[in-house]
């Protein structure tokens, strides 16, 4: 019984001391108060030097919680029981949200920093009017291919990928709207297409181009693109960076004729208690300058057309990430589709799958 | 004797595979560069990076005292109600009590934390450290009650029957006689409920909130990014306290058992004297 006691007392001392330890910790970073700001946002998307900033210049205190992914965010503002006054959803899940009347729509004339958004990346599919969003970063999905393999000429376009002499070299993504949307771009068709026919014309153009694949994969093609294992990867253009700044041999394409382009936005749901400090933020990180150090840190594209004059020359000059006004007009958004038809995407894309 | 290489030889392998994803965790930690491919130099960066983190420090602060207060409370639960189950009189309430704590033990952990979170929304609870705490003590309660059960069994009924004959209350039995004799069930049940909070990812992804996250939630939402050598730093100083607090509890243990030894030796010389 003693030695129950002493180590009962032993764990609650630990205890205290780590919550006081824990204490100290938060007062010193933030003065305690009313003004809290509470975001929900991916694990490491944000620069955290510009939080700090926010809240020296604001005064608000920033709790950040992180997710890791679109369903999970969405299941945990659905059920309630927390009270997030900023979270991070991609494009698909704005349209559900907002279906969902899950989202607070965003009073523009609190927002004037608005206008510094590039007009190309505003009132889309997903968001008519831009009601309930604010494009946060975007990207694209292209090709990536080692210059030791393939010459640049060889992989401009998706249709290029069929070319036979590819022959177990490409290396697919593990997405059933990604690959069928490859197909149907090469057919001239809309990723976003509810038709039956189109979509088995697609699938059939699919399966042609499983002799040249040599493996469908996710996060794995990161590691073998930059060892050099596959010449040429279909990927998104955050995944392509990150493998260009570990092997100077890999370059990234947006084929001209058409690709998809996804956004990620900032969005104040409906059970948001701090409002003020909501737009306090959104107008803060639509600065060009902190839009610009944020894109620096991230290393994806900011939809942020003042903040380019502060992006490196090379980095806003680079066609692989911010494409020509031309191939921009080409890109498509997903749109959330019915629970059907993404069965249909799903089921022939495993058909797909198992013709290997 | 060639039995004998051979066994050494596959327990030296075993924790080869055991030991060695750790090792090589560490030792990128102390990479110059930011990725696990290849190794180009040693630094502390990492650790610097780590330290400055207040963030971090704060998640990791939360992490030890929900598993710690966790696991205690669920202890001092658990072993009541394994009291409980032991004194149940008919042998079909007893199997049946011990049935419906084996059934929460083996159920998937992301249905439990599902059902909280609905629990817990429904009720008006506001998720963050209470949810999180209240739903930790709840999945770590089996495990104490069947860490201490077998202990109490093994305990001689005669024992409590002799303690009750020689005029003890049933308080001071339960206090003087019953708990001594299950302590190391009881502790064995701390550490599981321990370890078990601690590397909890699935139950508290749901009902974390507000601002409150721990470790495994934090670690695993940064995957997207790629998780970066922060996480291998942080990894290894907890593997060293771990590694710590083992070391410490042996040579604890050693050091009561030298002592007890050396009562009995006294008490040996006293009667021969």
């Amino acid at each position: 019984m003693k030695r129950i006691m002493t180590i009962l007392i032993i764990v609650l001392a630990i205890c205290g001391l780590l919550g006081g330890i824990n204490y100290r910790l938060n007062a010193q970073t933030n003065a305690e108060g009313s003004k809290v700001l509470n975001i929900y946002n991916w694990g490491d998307y944000i620069d955290p030097a510009l939080i700090t900033k926010f809240e020296h210049q604001t005064g608000y205190h920033v709790v950040y919680e992180t997710f890791d992914s679109n369903e999970a965010m969405l299941t945990k503002i659905k059920q309630g029981g927390t009270s997030y006054d900023l979270t991070v959803p991609s494009d698909y899940t704005v349209q559900r949200m907002r279906r969902a009347k899950l989202l607070e729509k965003i009073d523009k004339s609190k927002l004037p920093a608005l206008k510094n958004i590039d007009s190309r990346f505003m009132n889309l599919s997903f968001d008519p009017n831009n009601d309930y969003s604010v494009p946060y970063f975007w990207g694209t999905l292209g090709i990536v291919y080692n210059d030791q393999y393939v010459n640049a000429n060889q992989v401009q376009h998706w249709r290029q990928l069929w070319n036979p002499r590819f022959k177990n070299k490409i290396m697919l993504t593990d997405s059933a709207r990604d690959m069928l949307g490859v197909a149907l771009i090469t057919q001239g068709k809309s990723v976003n297409t509810t038709n039956a026919a189109d979509l088995q014309a697609a699938n059939e153009q699919l399966i042609k181009l499983m002799p040249n694949t040599k493996a469908v994969v996710a996060d794995e093609i990161k590691m073998y693109m930059e060892q050099n294992e596959a010449a040429i990867a279909v990927t998104y253009s955050g995944e392509a960076s990150e493998m260009m700044a570990n092997n100077s041999h890999l370059h990234y394409v947006v084929p001209s004729e058409g690709s998809n382009i996804w956004f990620d936005n900032l969005v104040i749901p409906k059970t948001a208690k701090h409002k003020a400090a909501a737009y306090a933020f959104l107008n803060f990180m639509l600065q060009p300058k902190n839009a610009a150090q944020n894109a620096e840190y991230i290393g994806y594209s900011t939809p942020n057309k003042a903040a380019m004059k502060y992006l490196p020359k090379k980095v806003a000059d680079d066609p692989q990430f911010y494409p020509s006004e031309k191939t921009v007009a080409h890109l498509q958004v997903y749109r959330d589709l019915p629970l059907k038809v993404i069965g249909k995407y799903n089921d022939l894309f495993l058909q797909f799958k198992m013709t290997k | 004797m060639k039995k004998w290489r051979i066994s050494n030889l596959y327990l030296a392998l075993v924790f080869i595979v055991l030991y060695l994803p750790i090792f090589y965790l560490i030792f990128y930690s102390f990479n110059v560069g930011d990725t696990m491919d290849h190794f180009s130099g040693f630094s502390w960066r990492h650790y610097a990076t780590l330290l400055s983190d207040s963030r971090m420090i704060s998640i990791v602060l939360n992490t030890l005292i929900i598993a710690l207060l966790s696991s205690l409370i669920a202890t001092i639960v658990g072993t009541m109600g394994a009291l409980g189950i032991y004194s149940a009189k008919k042998a079909t309430v007893k199997n049946g009590l011990l049935s419906l704590n084996n059934v929460l033990m083996v159920s998937p952990d992301v249905i439990i934390g599902a059902s909280f979170l609905i629990f817990f929304t429904f009720l008006g609870f506001s998720l963050g450290f209470g949810s999180v705490l209240l739903s930790h003590i709840a999945f770590s309660i089996p495990i104490v009650v069947l860490m201490v059960l077998p202990k109490i069994n093994e305990l001689p009924k005669t024992m409590v029957d002799a303690a009750y004959d020689l005029g003890a209350s049933s308080w001071q039995t339960l206090t003087k006689v019953i708990l001594p004799a299950i302590t190391p069930g009881i502790f064995a049940g701390y550490f599981m409920a321990f370890t078990y909070s601690l590397d909890d990812f699935a139950v508290t992804f749901f009902v974390t909130g507000n601002g409150f996250s721990t470790l495994s939630v934090e670690i695993y939402s940064r995957a997207r990014q790629g998780v970066d050598l922060e996480v291998n730093a942080l990894s290894t100083l907890m593997f060293i306290v771990s590694l710590l607090l083992v070391v410490g509890y042996y040579l604890l243990g050693r050091y009561n058992q030298n002592r007890r030894l050396q009562r009995v030796k006294a008490a040996e010389a006293k009667i021969n004297q």
